[in-house]
């Protein structure tokens, strides 16, 4: 490359209001991006990530409206004046969610889609799409349909979709979000690859930690709408509040060293062994239809009061077919699950809530009411408590949750934090003695989730708390039990300790070894427990 | 210096770009889930009136998104139902359900604040003539394809049709109507 | 909730027809079965209906839930209407005719009358053919054609890109709707939502599906923008779309083009030159009756 050839894309004092909001959500932007290298902009919820992604695209001011100053060049021309085909040559997007940036039922069409809208012949697109697919190694997967690919392979499906059109600047908006681990190690690996052969890449990412691991050139901080650190990843350490995004372990503990360490007492119950098991799983096989693959192979596990269980698992490794045999929505092909004594074929689902309250990984799959108030008295009211006792459920699960302004609120209008309480309140007003959570933390950015789940678990009322994630670090700091599936079967069940100890089965779980665990093995020695990176800080 | 980016003034009912394409696809697909969700568990029905929640979606898409999204709504997403429960193509009953979304879609011009009384009416009254224009279609169109005469036409095909549509859809459209307030309130649109 | 589709390829002759030629030669059935009631027009158009059929090499198990549905129309369109109750038939048939049973007849040592005629009782016939004509040719489509031919097909066929996309985006979001459709339900499930609950009056039974349909849709909705971002950003409409879906047309397709469209000028012809259109009784069905 020639000193004066122009960059692949430069931001210049940009700064963008929508119309509808009375604030600009992005203030003097300046940024550069260079050929080969993968930039890190990292910021919290809402810190303005979003809208200068949109602004770079071209979907600003083309699909949202607002007032716009400033400048973007892309290779030394300013985008005012471009269509959205023509930006979308140059500029290719990855959205946050691949379910919804796929547009083809199979994977060949999903790929050429771009293509297609180009008015590219069959004989043109078709080497541009195997070539594509190649690039991230998923040609096998072409006559596939896209719905049933897995959750790794639907987000390189996408971004096979994005590279057809050849562009030379990626955008990738947190596209480690919806991903296992292993799944997330993998996509990282595959966008260095792509830097590394000359495209300009943009992650747009709250898992800092995680992206760290390919070496970012650079590494940009936004808070509130403007950019508060641009440099390397090794200045961003100290720059940032780690309470906000994700650092890895080693530095918060160094940072917060001379800070008192949070507290944090779980409520439940202390664990009494012989007492009688709430849920109980008894050689549990299932599978779906006679003419379809076993999916759960004999899963024995006794959930009693006092534990807190993290299931962690890959994509498809069981665990939420598992907890649907716990809430009596799936009946055992083999094998029974009890619950508190009573096998869930003598009994309805609407009996099982009264045992196991169950909150869905989105709040939006379930929210429905006119308000607040009528969504927490939903469930009580049609497990037949009386009006009394619905009122005071809901008064209770309210406060809980810190919500009691909202109750005449249509949940539907709440953001999506305050959703995310209400869906937990409208099952904790059910008052199950079991509190179960798919994917607890999930949409949620750093900061929120960690606050979050201290908040549940030092909620009273539960004797027992389960949670399906595949974030380890949230197991280790939460969980006084861990169970990890593994292709339908419970390959490990006991303390976090015992169970996060070799390495190397973790790899083979799909479960990557994250800094926190680590640092907790280097200090094991000293601490004698797992504990949060705030607090090792005292140990080092 | 600052450029300004507007819509303009209100779009026309008419107008279908990208996000109307989508409105309509998504539109059908769910009509095409819902109808074949509640097929497969034959629930027994009150009185005479089948279990038809679905007949609401091509009527709320129409108010909210306008009289192409709520035909395509209908008309494909009849389509695909009947593809989803393996009733083959029946056409006339498709165009029928495609206007029961139509005559919605015109009155989207109507509603701006979807929560509002006069919204409510609007749409209501929409539901009828859609339900009424849309199922006479296709009930008149058996006497033109299989000979069937007018008393044949009306007991057996049209009403049967016309008041389970109606009863579902006066019934869940204002509960959609108001639901999708609360997001057009959220997101600002 | 897992959808399946029907369609599946078969390596029939109906797999190597173009879509295009089958679309147009089932409208040239549809149409043509609904200009006659002439008895041997209607007979020739239900043969070729069933010879079409055939070339899609489709089995019972694969369409019995087409033919169930279809055999609960006909039964109350015919056995009701035209054969127990007796209307007029739509107009088509002439009032009245010779009695199949002019003398009554005995059930249970009852003595009934019973106005059936002939002549609708032959209308019966009529109707069967004609439904059937038009059944055969439709409820295949659906098992024959591929989801990814759809939108190239109806673009190819005069329809602007945006309308001819918009089913194959259908397609594609189908199982995915599905899914969360079954997610809700356990959610909901899990509150102890109950489907056949069903107490209280007809307006508060209808609202007891407000909590399966008011989240799906909604988060349809807010789904739909980012899709429609995918899409632009992907530079859909703003050009002429192609398709990666090819369509071949071979010389046989013209030829059933060709076919469809003498056929239905004929039926027109016939009908309407040489009045053929209107209902008759064929002689040898009097003589079953005599």
């Amino acid at each position: 490359m020639t000193e004066n050839q122009p960059l692949p894309l430069v931001v210049e004092n940009l700064t963008f209001q929508y119309h509808t909001r009375s604030t600009p959500a992005i203030q003097n932007l300046d940024l550069v991006l260079e050929p080969g290298q993968v930039m890190l902009l990292a910021g919290s919820s809402g810190c303005g990530k979003t809208t200068l992604m949109r602004c770079i695209n071209g979907l600003i001011p083309h699909s949202y409206h607002g007032e716009m100053s400033g400048e973007i060049l892309i290779h030394g021309q300013s985008v005012k004046g471009m269509g959205l085909s023509q930006i979308s040559t140059h500029i290719g997007t990855l959205l946050q969610d691949p379910e919804r940036q796929i547009l083809g039922t199979y994977v060949l069409n999903e790929v050429c889609f771009g293509l297609e809208s180009q008015g590219m012949s069959r004989e043109e697109m078709l080497p541009k799409a195997y070539k594509a697919l190649e690039r991230l190694h998923i040609l096998h997967l072409k006559d596939k349909e896209t719905f049933f690919t897995s959750g790794g392979e639907k987000q390189k499906v996408a971004l096979a979709g994005v590279l057809a059109m050849e562009p030379d600047i990626l955008l990738l908006d947190e596209p480690l979000a919806s991903l296992d681990p292993a799944s997330a190690y993998e996509a990282l690996l595959a966008f260095r690859e792509l830097a590394d052969e000359g495209l300009s890449v943009m992650i747009v990412e709250h898992r800092v930690e995680d992206v760290l691991a390919i070496n970012p050139e650079k590494v940009l901080y936004m808070d509130d709408g403007r950019i508060i650190y641009n440099g390397d990843a090794a200045g961003l350490m100290d720059a940032v509040d780690y309470s906000r995004i994700k650092l890895p372990a080693p530095v918060i503990a160094r940072r917060a060293k001379n800070r008192p360490a949070p507290h944090f007492q779980p409520t439940v119950p202390p664990i009494d062994p012989h007492s009688q098991p709430l849920v109980s799983f008894q050689d549990v096989r299932f599978q779906y239809t006679a003419d379809t693959p076993e999916v759960l192979h004999g899963i024995n596990l006794d959930i009693r009061a006092g534990e807190v269980i993290a299931i962690l698992g890959h994509n498809g490794s069981g665990k939420t077919t598992t907890v649907k045999h716990a809430l009596g929505l799936l009946k055992p092909t083999a094998g029974k699950v009890l619950l508190e004594g009573v096998d869930t074929k003598k009994s309805t689902v609407a009996e099982a809530a009264k045992t196991i309250g169950y909150v869905f990984q989105s709040p939006s799959q379930m929210l429905f009411a006119a308000t607040v108030r009528e969504e927490l008295a939903y469930g009580p009211k049609n497990l037949r408590f009386s009006p009394q006792q619905v009122e005071e459920n809901v008064n209770w699960a309210i406060e809980t949750v810190n919500l009691e302004e909202e109750l005449p609120t249509p949940p539907l209008a709440l953001s999506f934090g305050q959703q995310k309480r209400v869906s937990i309140a409208s099952v904790l007003s059910m008052r199950s003695r079991v509190l179960m959570m798919d994917e607890p933390t999930a949409g949620q950015d750093y900061w929120n989730y960690q606050a979050f789940m201290s908040t549940i678990l030092q909620t009273p009322g539960f004797d027992a708390i389960v949670f399906i994630t595949h974030d380890l670090d949230l197991a280790l700091i939460f969980a006084n039990r861990v169970v990890v599936l593994y292709g339908g079967e419970i390959v490990a069940d006991g303390h976090p300790q015992d169970i996060f100890q070799d390495e190397e089965k973790l790899i083979k779980w799909r479960l990557m070894p994250t800094s926190l665990l680590k640092l907790n093995q280097q200090l094991w020695p000293k601490t004698g427990q797992y504990l949060r990176a705030e607090a090792l800080s005292q140990f080092i | 210096m600052k450029d300004t980016y507007t819509t303009g003034k209100k779009k026309s009912i008419w107008s279908f770009g990208t996000k109307e394409v989508v409105y309509a696809a998504i539109g059908a697909a769910l009509y095409a889930v819902v109808t074949w969700a509640f097929n497969i568990w034959q629930i027994p029905g009150a009185g005479n009136v089948g279990i038809r929640p679905a007949v609401v979606i091509p009527m709320f898409f129409g108010i909210a998104f306008g009289p192409i999204v709520g035909f395509i709504t209908g008309f494909v997403g009849n389509i695909l139902a009947d593809m989803l429960s393996g009733y083959g193509f029946w056409i006339w009953w498709d165009l029928g359900n495609g206007i029961m979304g139509l005559i919605p879609g015109l009155f989207s011009a109507m509603v701006y604040k979807y929560n509002e009384t006069k919204s409510i009416i609007w749409g209501e009254l929409s539901v009828i003539l859609g339900a009424g224009l849309g199922m006479g279609l296709a009930a008149i169109s058996e006497m033109w394809v299989s000979g069937a005469d007018i008393n044949t036409v009306i007991f057996a095909n049209f009403l049967p049709a016309f008041l389970t549509n109606i009863v579902w859809g006066l019934i869940l459209l204002p509960i959609l109507m108001i639901a999708y307030a609360a997001i057009v309130q959220r997101s600002g649109r | 909730m897992l959808v399946a589709w029907n369609y599946r390829y078969r390596n029939s002759p109906m797999d190597h027809i173009d879509p295009r030629a089958r679309f147009i030669f089932s409208f040239a059935i549809l149409f043509a079965a609904t200009t006659t009631w002439n008895p041997n027009i209607l007979f020739a158009v239900f043969v070729i209906a069933i010879t079409w059929y055939s070339l899609g090499r489709l089995t019972w198990k694969d369409t019995r839930f087409g033919w169930l549905m279809i055999s609960i129309m006909l039964f109350t369109m015919i056995v009701i209407n035209t054969i127990i109750t007796g209307g007029g038939a739509g107009g088509v048939v002439p009032p009245g005719g010779q009695l199949v049973w002019p003398d009554g007849v005995s059930i249970f040592g009852r003595h009934l009358n019973i106005g059936l005629t002939v002549e609708r009782l032959w209308f019966a016939v009529s109707q069967l053919m004609r439904i059937l004509s038009i059944s055969l040719v439709f409820i295949m489509i659906p098992y024959t054609m591929d989801s990814r031919a759809y939108g190239v097909t109806f673009s190819k066929l005069g329809l602007p890109d945006r309308l001819a996309y918009t089913m194959e985006l259908s397609f594609r979001f189908i199982p995915t709707l599905a899914r969360n459709f079954q997610v809700t339900l356990d959610a909901q499930r899990a509150r102890g939502f109950e489907l056949d609950a069903g107490k209280g009056n007809i307006i508060q039974k209808i609202r007891q599906v407000a909590p399966l349909l008011i989240p799906v849709t909604m988060n349809a909705i807010v789904s739909s923008e980012d899709i429609a971002n995918a899409m632009d950003l992907r530079g859909f409409g703003q050009r002429k779309r192609t398709w990666l879906y090819e369509l071949k047309f071979h010389w046989w397709d013209w030829a059933i083009i060709a076919f469809a469209v003498v056929m239905l000028a004929a039926v027109v012809l016939l009908a309407y030159h040489f009045d053929m259109r209107l209902f008759s009784v064929p002689n040898w069905w009097y003589g079953l009756f005599n």
